[in-house]
């Protein structure tokens, strides 16, 4: 092999691997079930055989040999010397999850810690006619796409109430172009499945590290996002799930005196609601410690005394950066990335995470994902010339300011809407905008996320669009809440601001 | 006109392997199955001038693909893809009918030599 191929090579392990351990895991418990089945230990040999073929062709030595033994103990089944009992399935259960890791290991040491570069097709063996495609181009098709979208707005905003045949065109244009965006869009979705798989063999060997016993369940694996989501997803969902193993799940002992069963319960469950895949991850742990959290910021003086923490206000707590509630730094979780990161990285995406948590009973994140990445209805605001898009998803109303609802509470101006109290964040305070004075008329764009509402106080408000926000190379200093530039139908350059963090 | 060939391979990652070693050496890949059966179907269908067999596969092994296709057309020439520790498969392989092998992980001038071995050209 040439090493320019290498890191395509690489990148067809990376999805083949996945797909055959968890094959192998599915296999396995087949077998546990069916013991007088001889095809799958047949199988099982023949998954193992092209693990190392690919693994030798890699020169991933330790991985071809670790293979090679695990051949071995399934050899020493089908000849008979020994019986394949429920230890040695444990046995052969516990070396697939230490190959997958090993195999993720290996990828992320290749790829630089990212996913592999231009994922292929997903592995599916069914015989449809699969193009390979890689993901560059694709992206760039994706780019076209957003200037014939642009393009097509501007011949709508000219057609309006105009019935001339050249209005018309632009209309069937128009409905052909959304056909088309369609299409092309869908050719970017992949399965959940292609990270969700992976993950139940690094839990259970997260856990046997941490001598506890784990359960994981998957559901809803089939549903498809968009690669672009897909991939960044591993490393915020393996963060959670190493929280949830390290800090959520109780020792077996503990788990015990409690009255619980043994083996602590994992679950990961995406289902569909509406435009967004909810991927639920829930623990059946001890929850997290929220009178103790609640405590630390009363001491602080960041809660109100005798004020409790919601479930909202605790992630807010849990998410502010460099937080840590681990009294004893385990091997685990006690470094890397906090769940700030999680947030961003997800933010960056259009997902959002939620929370919720009961002691002795366990812990759910929720993470909203889109289906789709690129296009984004938003909100066109104004500051002087530049325009500012928001993601429409986050703004619950637009009012008109009205001094007198508003007051100073604490040096911090809060305005009172449908009354409730808000927090007013003024855009130009926060872009540091020098330019002519304000309007003396300035509208309200009531923003929502993470179930936090603020009022953000802009020059004027444009009107809605399909922005297609592309990523935006990110300069030193430049704020995380930046998340994109686009382009709008009057030719205009807008920055996406997603004030999720802010909120 | 460059000689057509066949690859037979349950690994995506072994198929675009040997895909790559044969078009940089001037031959043309006529198409990929991923088991024994397929194989079988897929030869007698396109026709090819070569076929690169894996051994290990699901749906019927290169072994008894080699037998059909031999069954089929007594000429076909046929390059066993095998692992190390698989001799015994090997020769039962040529017994079938196979003309030659190479051993994983590929060398890809080995690979090469022994297509054009096989095609004489």
């Amino acid at each position: 092999m040439t090493e320019l191929h290498r890191p395509r090579y690489v990148a067809l392990f990376a999805a083949e691997s996945r797909s055959l351990l968890a094959l192998g895991r599915r296999t396995t418990e087949l077998w546990r079930a069916e013991r007088d089945d001889p095809g799958a230990g047949v199988e099982l040999f023949r998954i193992l055989h092209t693990l190392k073929g690919m693994a030798a062709a890699l020169s991933f030595e330790e991985l071809a040999g670790r293979v090679h033994e695990v051949e071995t103990a399934l050899g020493e089944v089908r000849d008979g010397t020994r019986p394949a009992d429920l230890a040695w399935f444990r046995v052969i259960e516990r070396e697939l999850d230490t190959l997958a890791t090993m195999c993720e290991v290996l990828i992320a040491a290749e790829t630089g810690g990212g996913d592999a570069p231009a994922a292929p097709d997903s592995v599916q063996t069914d015989s449809e006619a699969i193009v390979r495609v890689e993901q560059g181009r694709l992206d760039a098709l994706v780019a076209d796409l957003g200037s014939l979208v642009t393009a097509r707005q501007e011949l709508e905003r000219h057609a309006v109430g105009n019935i001339a045949p050249v209005a018309r065109a632009a209309m069937s244009m128009a409905r052909r172009l959304d056909a088309v965006q369609d299409r092309i869009l869908q050719v970017r979705l992949a399965p959940l499945g292609e990270v969700l798989d992976r993950i139940p063999p690094m839990v259970r060997d997260l856990a046997r590290q941490l001598g506890k016993e784990v359960t994981v369940e998957v559901q809803g694996e089939a549903l498809e996002v968009d690669r672009g989501i897909l991939s960044t997803l591993p490393d915020p969902l393996m963060h959670l799930l190493r929280n949830a193993v390290d800090h959520g799940l109780e020792s077996p002992e503990v788990r015990r005196r409690a009255g619980k069963r043994l083996a602590g319960r994992i679950s990961i469950n995406a289902r569909r609601e509406r435009d967004s895949i909810l991927l639920e991850l829930s623990d059946d742990g001890a929850g997290i410690e929220r009178e103790r959290i609640a405590e630390r910021e009363r001491a602080a003086g960041r809660l109100d005394p005798g004020a409790m923490l919601s479930d909202d206000g605790l992630l807010a707590v849990l998410a502010r950066p460099g937080f840590s509630t681990a009294e004893q730094v385990t091997d685990v979780s006690g470094r890397g990335v906090g769940l700030d990161v999680v947030l961003s990285r997800l933010h960056q995406v259009g997902a959002s995470l939620s929370l919720t948590t009961v002691a002795g009973r366990g812990t759910a994140f929720t993470i909203r994902l889109p289906l789709r990445l690129g296009i984004v209805r938003a909100l066109v605001t104004a500051l002087g010339d530049e325009r500012y898009v928001l993601p429409i998803a986050q703004v619950a109303e637009l009012v008109a300011w009205q001094a007198e609802a508003a007051v100073r509470v604490d040096g911090r101006l809060m305005l009172t809407v449908r009354e409730e109290s808000l927090p007013v964040l003024d855009l130009r305070r926060l872009l540091l905008h020098r330019g002519a004075p304000p309007p003396s008329h300035r509208p309200v764009v009531v923003l929502e996320a993470n179930g936090q509402r603020i009022a953000l106080l802009a020059d004027r408000v444009l009107g809605q669009v399909e922005a297609v926000v592309q990523p935006v190379d990110r300069l030193q200093g430049m704020p995380r809440w930046m998340v994109g530039a686009a382009i709008l139908d009057d030719g205009h350059p807008a920055m996406m601001l997603d004030l999720a963090s802010v909120v | 006109m460059a000689p057509r060939i066949l690859i037979c391979d349950d690994a995506i990652f072994m198929r675009t392997m040997i895909s790559d070693i044969l078009t940089g050496g001037g031959y043309e890949v006529l198409g990929e199955a991923e088991s024994g059966l397929q194989a079988v179907e897929r030869y007698k269908a396109l026709a090819p001038d070569l076929v690169t067999m894996d051994i290990v596969m699901p749906d019927m092994g290169g072994i008894d693909a080699v037998k059909a296709i031999i069954a089929h057309d007594p000429n076909a020439k046929i390059l066993m893809c095998s692992a190390m520790g698989q001799q015994q498969l090997v020769v039962e392989a040529i017994q079938a009918g196979a003309k030659d092998f190479v051993v994983k992980p590929f060398q890809p001038a080995r690979v090469l030599e022994a297509v054009k071995n096989l095609l004489g050209t």
